[in-house]
């Protein structure tokens, strides 16, 4: 099938009413749930999966999409308007958004925010259409030991994901790797810590493990300290962003755009990394580095095009590799295999329509972005009202639904329980939770694709380094160690 | 009233609310649990024949995946289910007989259901790579006696780890187990990828899950395990080769409920299942897939079941294969 | 607690983890089959070198943690009542224990009410009136929304069923 022929086939598939409706639906689902704190993009994603099962494969994955691309800008909302992220990608967003509520300025910021997310977001949909495909060309070489050699790289960005101490995130990883274990064994199908329990015997679920580590955690943060929350919501005030502001933050826009393709398209990241990367590269090249922290709208323009680059740009490893790129991916693809579809090199064969389809709908998802998005900014602050103490029993609740419709069974929802006290712990003793979700989705990969190399080749371990792909992969995971232990060391050496 | 009179009386009305109850099973929507995962062979297919079934009962069937652990996790939901008719399970080839036969770990038995029909029944195919120089069993037998061979399946326990070997000890392979190497994947689809990507020299699937790829020219096949030639699928089939006792391996789609189901709904089953099989979209759907619809009573399903349980547990002790720990 | 206490806290407790993996938990509870041919293809491998290397890890955040600062900040903002704090906690995790038992047996929807009223109260909320009704609201929204929009077999319990 030629270009124009699978341009025509996917045009064919989102040129309708509904594929469009679903897209719209999504972000309005994805923006509303990114603006209220604890129900991140993340959870947005994971609750809006089941809905997506009975529909079209195209619009319910354009759907989710839309909540993905939603969910990052609307977090944006609540760290600008109280301080609070409403997904971790927002984090950066705090720095100068809030400064500049608390000028009253709340609205230039938000609108800000929203031109920076927009642009950014149609970077990265198109680097998506331009460099996927030539990814998967050679895509089909990925082979158990390619496949090992890759994962092996993605858990060293775990070392980014840690926070303060890389010790601790290495502590969060193995957790995660330990308790990806719980199951049947691949090879010889017999039980690792499943106790006798038929319900351990496929695993914990993902998703119960995400919202327990995520979600949970909050409303008993909540229970411990009742009124740790209470302050004030700014007023958005009058004043606008203006194109003079969009001009002038312009080349941090497009910077943080391509820091976010860059970061996105490498698995395992994810758009918190990348809004923290785009920022700091602001700060470093602006003439107006010192007020960046005091209420700078280049510092939120920054910090929100480095996180919505990302959004189109982990779709590459998920349609190209089969990889998710981040947690929110990891839950798309669950949405790809329950319409049968497998991402990776097969789809760019099997079913190209759906690739373009998906390419087309992201052009727009752009466009509908700016619209929702502005609405949203003036229709928000009645939602943000919700005290936080009714809004906590709610998202229990929400998440217990959430997390049963994922496989109908109610073992998942005690998971999630359980994993909601192993999330609070761990936020106690300052453990980030982020390298455990990592290590809980690729533990498994790593080490299935090990043993698979190894029956491959009788147990002969050269077959790791057998071709150019493993050998990039190897070269890559070494460097960044070696960057990673002179950062630590360097630190570790600083006095105070 | 007296209240020997008053509890008459209720006795009387509960009688006749349970007679009525049972009289019009189903009263409320009844959940199928599809023990694999959405967009697979048995989801495909219990999904395709939700639609006719739906309009027989005459209540919602509402589909629920319950997935994990090679269909175990689903199957176990409805073997501690309520026997009542509202909790059915849409059985198959790897939860049933497969998994039985080879995994003593298992948390359920053949008897703990009670079968009301077996509807579909699947070819089983094996595949190469067109490049992989194997054209026939034979090249693909004499390959495994020198150098060894490989194949993928989506688990441990699964039809697809089971067909290979079995295809093999029929062929005469002495130690199957040694001569050919087992990589399993996650899922029917990785499985199918790594013989594309060369991880794998072959796998033993179901026709349909295959028909894509032999379509597309992306794998050989080289056998299929009926007694008929299956369209699409330029290969011999067990009668060419003259080993009638392949024709045992094959996947089949059923429904079951819990052990101690009461029979007048396991005879309602009977009657829809007869009314639903017989709609034109439903068999033109399955047997474009590859499939082949032949509705059994609950008698001949107990019987064909038992039959290939019985086949697959003597070539799993035979050959050592049962899963203890 | 300060940061030195906290890394020395958690290292200990990482080399314990490691300990009781290696001599107690995985020979315990991993099962794997006599005949496996190449130790590294053995289903005990993989556990084994996670907790050797969270023994590892854990021995770093002891040595580390050692050689940091002994300093008065704690890490953690403290609460004024940690005391009925800790109360709420059990209270919390009673919640969540009577939840899931409850859940098979009354049906999801009503289980959710009690825990939407309950958690509420935990909390303390300054809103009881709109906490009562929300309360009911929101699992039934949820359940018309997941059971007929999303055709998800809700759990119904044995008593009280809904359409």
């Amino acid at each position: 099938m030629s270009l124009f022929d699978s341009i025509m086939a996917g045009f064919a598939l989102v040129g309708n009413f509904n594929a469009f409706l679903s897209l719209f639906i999504g972000i309005i689902i994805g923006v509303i749930g990114g603006a209220i704190p604890g129900i991140s993009a993340t959870m947005a994603v994971a609750l809006a999966l089941p809905f997506t099962f009975p529909m079209q494969p195209i619009n319910g994955i354009l759907l989710l999409l839309g909540v993905y691309k939603g969910g990052i800008f609307g977090g944006s909302i609540p760290a600008i308007l109280i301080k609070t992220p409403g997904t971790p990608a927002s984090s950066a967003t705090i720095l100068d958004g809030h400064p500049m509520a608390a000028r009253g300025e709340a609205g230039r910021a938000l609108g800000m925010a929203l031109w920076a997310s927009c642009t950014a977001d149609l970077i990265s949909n198109l680097s998506l259409i331009l460099f996927a495909g030539w990814l998967a060309s050679f895509a089909l070489n990925f082979g158990p030991p390619e496949f090992f050699a890759l994962m092996l790289f993605s858990l060293t960005i775990i070392a980014g994901v840690s926070g303060d101490s890389l010790l601790r995130g290495a502590l969060s990883a193995l957790l995660g790797l330990l308790l990806a274990t719980i199951g049947l064994d691949l090879v010889y199908g017999t039980n690792r810590f499943t106790f006798g329990d038929p319900s351990l015997m496929g695993g914990l679920n993902f998703i119960a493990v995400l919202i327990g580590l995520f979600a949970i955690p909050e409303v008993i943060n909540m229970v411990w300290h009742p009124t740790g929350h209470i302050g004030k919501v700014q007023s958005l005030g009058s004043k606008w962003v203006t194109f003079a502001d969009y001009k002038r933050s312009f080349r941090s826009i497009v910077r943080g755009s391509f820091i976010g393709v860059f970061l996105g398209s490498i698995p395992g990241i994810g758009a918190a990394p990348a809004a923290f990367l785009s920022y700091s590269e602001a700060r470093r090249k602006s003439p107006n580095k010192a007020n960046f922290g005091k209420g700078e709208i280049e510092g939120v323009a920054a910090s929100e095009a480095g996180n919505n680059g990302v959004a189109g740009a982990t779709l590459i490893p998920l349609l190209a590799l089969g990889v998710p790129g981040d947690v929110i991916t990891a839950i798309i693809i669950g949405a790809f295999m329950v319409h049968g579809l497998q991402p990776g090199p097969m789809m760019f064969v099997m079913n190209v329509d759906i690739i373009y389809g998906l390419f087309i709908g992201l052009i727009f998802s752009s466009g509908l972005l700016l619209i929702v998005g502005s609405l949203a900014i003036r229709g928000f602050r009645p939602v943000a009202d919700i005290p936080k103490r009714i809004l906590m029993p709610c998202v229990l609740v929400l998440c217990i639904y959430g997390v049963f419709a994922v496989n109908n069974n109610i073992f998942d929802v005690g998971v999630m329980f359980v994993m909601g006290w192993v999330g609070f712990v761990m936020s106690r003793y300052h453990i980030p939770a982020a390298p455990f979700l990592i290590a809980f989705i690729l533990g498994p990969l790593l080490e299935d694709n090990f043993r698979q190399a190894m029956l491959m080749s009788g147990g002969s371990p050269e077959i790791l380094l057998r071709g150019p792909i493993t050998w990039f992969f190897w070269a890559l995971t070494v460097i960044t160690v070696v960057a990673i232990s002179r950062g630590t060391l360097n630190k570790a050496r600083e006095p105070g | 009233m007296t209240f020997n009179k008053l509890g008459a009386a209720c006795a009387l009305g509960l009688g006749l609310l349970a007679t009525t109850a049972m009289a019009e099973y189903p009263e409320r929507p009844i959940n199928m649990v599809i023990p694999y995962g959405a967009g697979g062979a048995t989801d495909i297919s219990a999904r395709t024949i939700a639609e006719p079934l739906g309009t027989a009962v005459g209540k919602p069937l509402v589909m629920s995946n319950i997935t994990g652990a090679g269909g175990a996790i689903g199957s176990v939901a409805v073997q501690n289910a309520k026997p009542d008719g509202y909790t059915m399970l849409f059985a198959r080839v790897g939860s049933h007989t497969v998994n039985p036969a080879m995994k003593a770990t298992l948390p359920y038995s053949l008897d703990d259901f009670r079968f009301v029909t077996v509807y579909e029944i699947n070819p089983v195919a094996c595949a190469v790579r067109p490049d992989s120089g194997i054209t026939s069993m034979e090249d693909l037998i004499a390959k495994t006696e020198s150098d060894g061979t490989t194949y993928s399946s989506s688990g441990v326990g699964s039809l697809l780890h089971l067909a290979a070997v079995y295809v093999l000890s029929e062929y005469g392979v002495e130690n199957p187990l040694e001569k050919a190497t087992h990589i399993p994947q996650k899922g029917g689809g990785a499985a199918a990828t790594a013989v594309l990507n060369g991880t794998a020299t072959f796998l033993c699937t179901n026709t349909s899950a295959l028909a894509s790829f032999v379509a597309n020219g992306q794998l050989k096949p080289i056998l299929v395990t009926t007694a008929e030639p299956v369209p699409g699928f330029d290969a011999p089939n067990a009668t060419d080769v003259g080993k009638p006792a392949l024709t045992q391996l094959v996947g089949w789609t059923g429904i079951a409920g819990p052990r101690e189901l009461p029979d007048n709904v396991a005879a309602k089953w009977g009657e829809w299942m007869a009314s639903a099989a017989g709609d034109q979209t439903f068999v033109d759907q399955m047997t474009a897939r590859g499939s082949v619809i032949n509705v059994m009573s609950p008698e001949d399903a107990n019987a064909f079941i038992q039959k290939q349980y019985e086949t697959f547990r003597a070539l799993v002790d035979k050959l050592g294969m049962r899963i203890e720990g | 607690m300060n940061n030195r206490t906290l890394q020395v806290h958690l290292g200990i407790g990482a080399c314990l983890v490691g300990l009781f993996l290696i001599l107690y938990g995985i020979p315990n509870w991993v099962s794997s089959p006599s005949n496996v041919p190449k130790i590294i293809l053995s289903p005990l491998f993989w556990p084994y070198t996670i907790a050797g290397l969270t023994g590892l890890v854990g021995l770093g955040l002891i040595v580390f943690g050692r050689g940091a600062d002994d300093d008065d900040i704690p890490v953690n903002d403290p609460i004024e009542d940690p005391g009925t704090g800790v109360v709420r906690l059990a209270a919390m995790a009673v919640l969540m224990m009577v939840t899931f038992w409850a859940m098979p047996r009354i049906g999801m929807v009503w289980a959710s009410m009690g825990a939407f009223a309950a958690l509420a109260f935990l909390v303390r909320t300054r809103h009881p009136k709109i906490a009562l009704t929300c309360a009911v609201l929101v699992p039934l929204v949820l359940y018309a929304f997941f059971a007929h929009v999303a055709s998800v077999a809700i759990p119904q319990g044995n008593y009280v069923r809904l359409p």
